[in-house]
């Protein structure tokens, strides 16, 4: 079991005088529990030298405190005290007032007030930039992360990796040690063998000193190098990311023969080419891309964009493309190629297979929208494509206007290839790693295992004690814990090369170090404490940087861009020949949940169902049906790839709309070490990985075994049922109602026999909430998904109990493939779920996405068939849940007609996911943990006993969002429009109502609280509001012809609704098409209304 | 005088309408008595042993170990899940209440409508209902996440003020089968008052002769407890028969309430009345066609007793065709697209295709085989009907739970359903439970109504030709 090593505040000695003396953790945790850090404030004061001190300190109070009966005013004491002493006693807990921490809102020296929820701006570090970010914090705890929502041209959209980022902090798996040789040393054994080793390489020029670091557009760190380089001239610095986002700025700056890195405007293109571009999901700034992207969306505007994607992998992009072109990664030149000799109207050379329609009108189109264009490449693409699509943006006039070039970021160190070269020649003495990974992602080629080993010393500064750390274990190898984020001052660029604070909101769990931190140790810099150096970097005055640290970012102009018109080359494409059966194409891929590897720990990220496949803890070989059938293999088969001589055992996937002859393979599973969470995950496609995204010659041979995957939708298409709604832009504009007659047949409505309650109940209340879900700008990337786990203390349940469709995310993703009807079959219907991967209707889909929460129907199915009153509707419109009244008959999920009921079939809070593995459960009568017997600790400590060791415990409970109940087994629970915000702000504006009365919130106010799922929408989807409030936004989307409700024919009254999809394809391109789902719903639609379509 | 004895002699019905004495034995009434006593009163036959200790093993080992596994642990240890958050539970829940039928039918409803044939088999099939409702009541206490909160479907009157919701049709269920289970008792141990008189008067030992004694009540035969008997037992059956529609209507309205396709449909509460009945009736042939030959009760229990049950099953067996027929002629007339998905799957579907077919096929064809009186005389084939019959409803169970269940709206939350090793568990255990008790009421208390059948015995009738005081044979 891992222990905490040191929790107590490591700069005791720089805190003013009169602090009380701290109570000895090591002593106090020794005798009281032999767990060494923070449980509870009792616990933290029940030392006879805070008692001493508190009697000198208070002495009519400390009587108080003595007694047991008086806990209210030993509260009131308490916070006195920690107001007066600061941080001393907060030992892993806040450390407000400490450091120049300013909050974002409230300022903490007027008093801080328990159990209120505070908010610091700081940012998570990406490779290429960073999410500025809102964190709330509970009595020091962070609980809950959000977008800055103002920081210029944000909108408080975050994605997936930021919203889960939160749960890391609580890894009880994280490096919680500092080791040498793999044994634990103490932190000032650490911190000499730093100065030694500074004292070492400033002697003799850092001669034999080598640096492998991640990307960072941290202006402290750049500067921390060129110290080091100052001081360590001969010292050598090496990137190296297995995710390598690098090279759009690279091919900027070859293109332009500047150091310049581009931003994508994808809100100011009419017309959009993504060439094998995940821009909306695996490419970094994602959440950015999406927030553009759907700003050009917007069909009531007029003005809507139109996509097209070039892609092998069915990727977000694809799904949210107007036109797809499903065609191999190691094609996409090519057919670049031949749309930029169009656009030129120059007869072009159209590989095999390829529609030439598709490409002439497609060039013509982009020809036609000059000046309004954006050619993307994509981040796995060769340079030759970024720099072709460079030409075409410039030839396009898109430089200036939708792509601005930016002054380059970051000072891009020497390859991992080098320095691999290096440790070959014997020339590292002493190998420095910076975060990262390398063991498990680097390059299959290189043998990193034992080129690492050349050098005579590792020192490595990680986040977990990963395959790195197991493989570095030598008497010179040293091991130091990386502070996560959430800890660590800092600065970072912003992708648009804003500046942006990272500033830490509790102290290090574990007493991790930072990257600066140890960077400035390493160059022997008397100034080490992060918050300094960020400081000394910013400059500028102490007023401004409280300004800084406020707004969460530097306000006034962003970077100028670099160059505002230029022309760039064209390159020559090569050749490469078309994958085949024998020939096969591999893509490696960026992960949408586990990154490059780095949140395979992460139970979030890895219940999250990936966007496209809905596959939960596992990765596989994405393959399209006709691969699949010609190399005789189906889903769940074990097949082997060989690459260069190099061969991975993994699943297979018969995915829909994937190019034929291409693998698609994940990164970031198969994890060795990686905690209890992701050990053994899925399997590791770095094994055949060679620093190349796309690679041929592939081979694949059937292993013979089955693997059985754990996704949250079986069931793909959408059998012609409106759920979702979709229309072509002409044909919405012809037809703006369509979305409404494409209802099933109602029963007809008569005075009903008894009248709904919820109408008369509606004249007490103030407010009536509603939501809508636009699904026109969504783009399912789940980062709402997560938002609402984080929010709501939904529980992990594990890759079993997924698989036995008890995931318990109050809100999924409906993902649904659509398809010509004329492929499909009447027998489709009643063919085996398992078997729709034959069909041929499954190679050219469009897909559909739709978030599904609790509708709070008005008049709810769930509601009268539960016997003990357990769910119920307020005034408000809202449909309730009492978990302590709930029995869990489940009677409400079998009624729900939307199924966005989630029933706690287990203790799943309670448990450790190894005791989900089934079949078989055990028992807590049986059970022990910590060698202790279930029964008896619940005996003792009826609230945190439980199946889970105790370290695992206190971590887990911090991590917990105070205002939402944490649900007990047999307990149904389900979406409740974040209530508790609700709440919040319900109380809040009594509070500052007054005596004027003025309690109802309103959104011209500011007043009206945002969902969790809305808050983290990038795309701007969701709105949730009251819809009694004629100017409310969510009645101005409700009035919307597109508005509708799902299932309405039910007669529900659903007050969450939907804003149908608007497509923009091109009439004159060959795939032009009204949407499937469409054509499915008529072809179907014996029983439903035929739509009335204005073209046809 | 011998002109007149001559004339009553010409009353004596035509050979063809004639109607057989019900017990054709022409035993005397001591007979009687030795003969359906000697399983009580005798040695016990292996056959007993080797049926109650597996049973009693279920009962005693597999059902509490499955359900102290469940409530330790959850209901996750079932497979249920969403979508298909009802699976097995509710399945044998409703399974069991069905076989609860056939016992109060045939002794309350065959009373008040004076079919006399009713009292060779009323006892052994009121003890039947009386168990399987034991069966059937425990299921809903247990499928409740949060057992140790059961009692909250109680109108209890606490100080928090708070009342089970009595618009849920679980709540009417929580009524419906508790009354049945009290009326349905009370009906049986009444009948059995009597009996147990006879039983403790010919008791030999002092512990039998306490016992029954204590469970006789007192009971002299006097005309007037007889006579206040009679009023009671036709007050009860009265009740009971209301009861027998009452209880699986509801069970039929938990699943009509609701507005799930394949579940909403107002046919419910008749189609589940019928099901119940007809799945009743299957299992009292289960029960008593090996119980005859082991107990040698073939004169009481004669084939034409058989073959009024299969006759009646038979007419069940249509009943249960023609709601079939109507319930997919509603599901397409309504023109409902979701209807037309779950029937249409209900046979052709993606996983569960099966139960339908065996639903119609077992429920709706293979009773329809009782039409042959060869077949109605055929005493191993008509176990193998009733069996079949008993699996057949319990698959219907099945097709209308979780078939509905697991394909419902929205095609995403579509998954199929699979039992896991408690489920099958425990249904195995309340199996046991039933046989054990079954058993132990087989060996401990006469399992035909002594007393009522005395009183069709030709010489019980005076006024019947071949009964009374004539005595002798035609």
């Amino acid at each position: 079991m891992k222990k905490t090593e040191n929790i107590l505040l490591r700069n005791r000695e720089e805190s003013s005088a009169g602090v009380p003396p701290a109570p000895n953790r090591q002593d106090a945790c020794a005798t009281l529990t032999g767990r060494r850090y923070w449980r509870s404030l009792d616990e933290l004061s029940d030392t006879p030298e805070f008692k001493d001190w508190l009697h000198r300190e208070f002495p009519q109070g400390a009587g108080e405190f003595d007694d047991p009966v008086s806990r209210r005013h030993f509260v009131k004491i308490m916070s006195a005290s920690f107001a007066l002493a600061g941080l001393g006693l907060m030992a892993t807990g806040c450390r407000r007032p400490e450091e120049e921490l300013v909050p974002f809102s409230k300022a903490p020296e007027n008093g801080y007030n328990y159990g209120t929820p505070q908010y610091f701006a700081t940012a998570m570090p990406t490779r290429t930039g960073a999410i500025p970010l809102v964190v709330k914090s509970y009595d020091g705890r962070p609980i809950k992360i959000e977008g800055n929502a103002q920081f210029p041209g944000g909108n408080g959209g975050t994605d997936r990796y930021a919203q889960a980022s939160i749960l890391n902090l609580y890894d009880p798996d994280r490096a919680q040690r500092f080791t040498s040789g793999g044994k634990t040393v103490s932190r000032d054994a650490a911190f000499k063998f730093l100065d030694d080793l500074s004292k070492k390489f400033a002697a003799n020029q850092g001669e034999g000193l080598a640096f492998l670091v991640e990307s960072s557009t941290s202006p402290s760190r750049a500067r921390l190098q060129t110290i080091i380089a100052q001081k360590f001239p001969n010292s050598q610095w090496f990137t190296y990311d297995a995710i390598d986002s690098g090279i759009h700025q690279r091919a900027a700056t070859q293109a332009f023969g500047q150091s310049v890195r581009p931003i994508y405007h994808f809100d100011k293109a009419k017309v959009m080419l993504s060439l094998d571009c995940d821009f909306i999901g695996g490419e970094d700034d994602a959440h950015n891309h999406i927030a553009r992207f759907a700003k050009g969306r917007k069909p009531e505007n007029g003005g809507m964009s139109r996509l097209y994607a070039v892609e092998s992998l069915f990727t977000l992009t694809g799904t949210s493309a107007d036109h797809r072109l499903r065609a191999p990664a190691s094609q996409v030149g090519e057919i670049a190629a031949a749309i930029a000799t169009q656009i030129l109207n120059r007869p072009a050379t159209i590989p095999a297979g390829v529609d030439p329609k598709w490409i002439s009108e497609c060039a013509r189109d982009l020809a036609a929208h000059r000046g309004n264009v954006l050619v993307v490449a994509g981040q796995r693409q060769p340079i030759e494509v970024h720099l072709l699509a460079r030409a075409m943006n410039s030839a396009l006039g898109a430089i200036g206007n939708a792509v601005t070039l930016l002054p380059a970021l970051g000072r891009a160190g020497d390859s991992i290839d080098e320095l691999s070269g290096q440790l070959n020649d014997g020339k590292v003495e002493t190998l420095v790693l910076l975060g990262g990974n390398p063991v498990y992602n680097a390059p299959a080629a290189l043998d990193w295992v034992a080129t690492q080993q050349k050098a005579n010393s590792v020192v490595r500064l990680g986040y977990y004690e990963d395959e790195t750390f197991e493989t570095a274990k030598r008497p010179d190898d040293w091991h130091f814990p990386l502070a996560h984020y959430l800890e660590s001052w800092g600065d970072a660029t912003a992708g648009d090369g804003t500046l942006v604070p990272i500033q830490p909101l509790i102290q290090p769990l574990f007493g991790g170090l930072t990257e600066l931190e140890f960077l400035a140790r390493m160059a022997g810099e008397s100034q080490t404490s992060p918050h300094n150096i960020a400081r000394q970097t910013f400059g500028r005055s102490e007023e401004a940087w409280k300004r800084f640290l406020f707004n969460g970012f530097l306000a006034g102009p962003a970077a100028k861009p670099a160059i505002v018109s230029a022309t760039a080359l064209a390159p020559g494409i090569n050749t490469i020949s078309a994958p085949s059966a024998s020939n096969l194409e591999i893509i490696f891929f960026r992960d949408a949940k586990m990154d490059d590897g780095r949140y395979a720990n992460n139970g979030w990220m890895q219940e999250l169902p990936d966007p496209v496949t809905k596959m939960t803890w596992d990765n596989a070989v994405l393959v399209s049906r006709k691969t699949a059938r010609e190399l005789g293999v189906q889903s769940g088969d074990m097949v082997e790839i060989a690459l260069n001589d190099r061969k991975v055992t993994g699943p297979v996937w018969v995915q829909p709309g994937m190019a034929d002859y291409s693998l698609g393979l994940a990164l970031g599973y198969g994890r060795e070490r990686a905690g209890r969470v992701g050990r053994g995950v899925g399997f590791n496609a770095y094994k055949i990985f060679t620093g190349k995204y796309i690679e041929t010659g592939a081979t694949l041979r059937k292993m013979g075994g089955t693997y059985s995957f754990a996704c949250t939708q079986d069931h793909w298409s959408m059998e012609g049922r409106p759920a979702v709604r979709e229309a072509n832009l002409n044909e919405f504009q012809k037809n703006p109602e369509f979305a409404r007659e494409m209802h099933e047949k109602e029963p007809p409505v008569v005075a009903p026999l008894y009248p709904n309650p919820l109408d008369e109940a509606k004249k007490t209340a103030l407010q009536q909430w509603g939501l809508v879900v636009d699904l026109t700008s969504c783009v399912g990337c789940a980062t709402c998904i997560v938002a609402c786990q984080s929010e709501n203390n939904i529980p992990i349940v594990g890759k079993d109990q997924v698989r036995r469709g008890r995931e318990m995310q109050w809100m999924r993703i409906d993902r649904y493939y659509t398809a010509d009807p004329a492929k499909e079959t009447m027998a489709d219907p009643y063919l085996k779920d398992s078997e729709q991967q034959f069909e041929q209707w499954i190679d050219d889909v469009q897909a559909v996405n739709q978030p599904m929460m609790c509708q709070m129907c008005e008049a709810a199915p769930c509601e009268n068939v539960c016997p003990v009153s357990a769910t119920m509707h307020d005034q408000e419109g809202l449909n309730v849940m009492v978990y302590n009244r709930c029995i869990g008959t489940r009677y409400c999920s079998n009624n729900c007609p939307y199924k966005v009921r989630r029933f706690n079939y287990l203790d799943f809070n309670k448990r450790p996911l190894a005791d989900l593995k089934g079949p078989f459960y055990p028992t807590p009568l049986l059970h022990q943990t910590d060698g202790k017997w279930d029964l008896l600790s619940w005996w003792q400590h009826p609230n945190t006993s439980g199946m889970r060791e105790a370290d695992e415990w206190d971590l887990l409970k911090m991590a917990k969002n105070p205002d939402v109940t944490v649900r007990q087994r047999g307990v149904m629970e389900k979406c409740t429009y974040c209530i508790q915000r609700i709440q919040q702000a319900e109380i809040a504006q009594k509070v500052k109502a007054g005596p004027s009365g003025n309690v109802r919130l309103k959104e011209a106010e500011g007043t009206i609280p945002k969902t969790a799922c809305q808050q983290a929408c990038p795309a701007q989807a969701i709105v949730f509001g009251d819809i009694s409030d004629p100017d409310s936004s969510v009645t101005q989307w409700k009035k919307y012809d597109r508005n509708y409700a799902v299932l309405g024919d039910l007669l529900t009254k659903p007050r969450t609704t939907y804003l149908a999809r608007i497509r923009n394809p091109n009439p004159a391109m060959p795939d032009y098409h009204a949407p499937y789902s469409s054509e499915e719903y008529e072809k179907r639609g014996g029983e439903f209304h035929a739509v009335e379509k204005g073209n046809s | 005088m011998a002109d007149t004895a001559t004339q009553l002699e010409s009353l004596v019905p035509p050979k063809e309408l004639r109607r057989g004495p019900l017990v054709p034995a022409h035993r005397s009434l001591g007979w009687l008595t030795d003969h359906l006593t000697a399983m009580p009163e005798g040695k016990t036959p292996r056959w007993w042993w080797v049926l109650f200790i597996p049973a009693a093993f279920c009962a005693a080992v597999v059902l509490p170990t499955m359900l102290i596994y469940l409530i330790s642990t959850g209901v996750g240890v079932w497979g249920n899940k969403q979508p298909v958050a009802w699976g097995w539970d509710i399945i044998n829940f409703v399974w069991w209440v069905g076989v609860a039928h056939a016992g109060t039918l045939i002794s309350a409803m065959l009373f008040l409508t004076r079919q006399h044939w009713r009292t060779a088999i009323g006892r052994a099939a009121e003890a039947m209902t009386v168990f399987a409702v034991m069966c059937a009541g425990l299921y809903p206490a247990i499928h409740v996440g949060r057992v140790w909160f059961a009692w909250w479907l109680f109108p209890i009157p606490l100080t928090t003020g708070m009342w089970p919701q009595f618009r849920s049709p679980l709540m009417w269920d929580v009524f419906a089968v508790n009354t049945y289970l009290i009326v349905s008792s009370l009906f049986w141990y009444m009948g059995l008052i009597p009996d147990l008189a006879l039983m403790r008067d010919r008791a030999k030992t002092r512990v039998r002769k306490f016992l029954y004694g204590l469970f006789a009540l007192g009971w002299t035969g006097s005309a007037r407890q007889w006579h206040n008997y009679e009023k009671a037992y036709l007050v009860l059956s009265g009740l009971a028969t209301l009861l027998v529609f009452t209880v699986s209507s509801i069970v039929g309205m938990d699943f009509a309430t609701s507005q799930l396709a394949g579940w909403h449909e107002t046919i419910f509460p008749f189609y589940f009345v019928a099901g119940a009945v007809f799945c009743g009736f299957g299992m009292v042939l289960v029960l008593l066609i090996p119980l005859r030959k082991w107990c040698h009760l073939e004169e009481i229990i004669t084939l034409r007793h058989i073959d009024r049950i299969c006759k009646m099953t038979l007419m069940m067996s249509c009943i249960m065709a023609y709601i079939y027929g109507i319930e997919y002629f509603v599901a397409w007339y309504s023109g409902s697209p979701y209807d037309a998905w779950v029937f249409g799957h209900r046979l052709f579907g993606h996983y569960y295709w099966f139960g339908g077919w065996i639903m119609l096929l077992v429920n709706g064809l293979l009773p329809q085989l009782f039409w042959i009186k060869k077949v109605r005389q055929n005493l191993v084939l008509i176990f193998v009907i009733a069996v079949l019959i008993n699996i057949g409803m319990w698959f219907e169970r099945f097709t209308i739970i979780v078939g509905s269940l697991y394909q419902d709206f929205l095609p995403a939350s579509w998954h199929p359903f699979y039992p896991t090793w408690v489920d099958v568990g425990t249904y195995v255990g309340t199996l046991g439970v039933f046989f054990t008790m079954y058993l132990l009421f087989v060996r401990f208390l006469p399992i035909i109504a002594i007393s009522e059948v005395k009183a069709i015995t030709p010489q019980a009738d005076p006024h019947h030709p071949l009964g009374g005081a004539k005595g002798g044979r035609p």
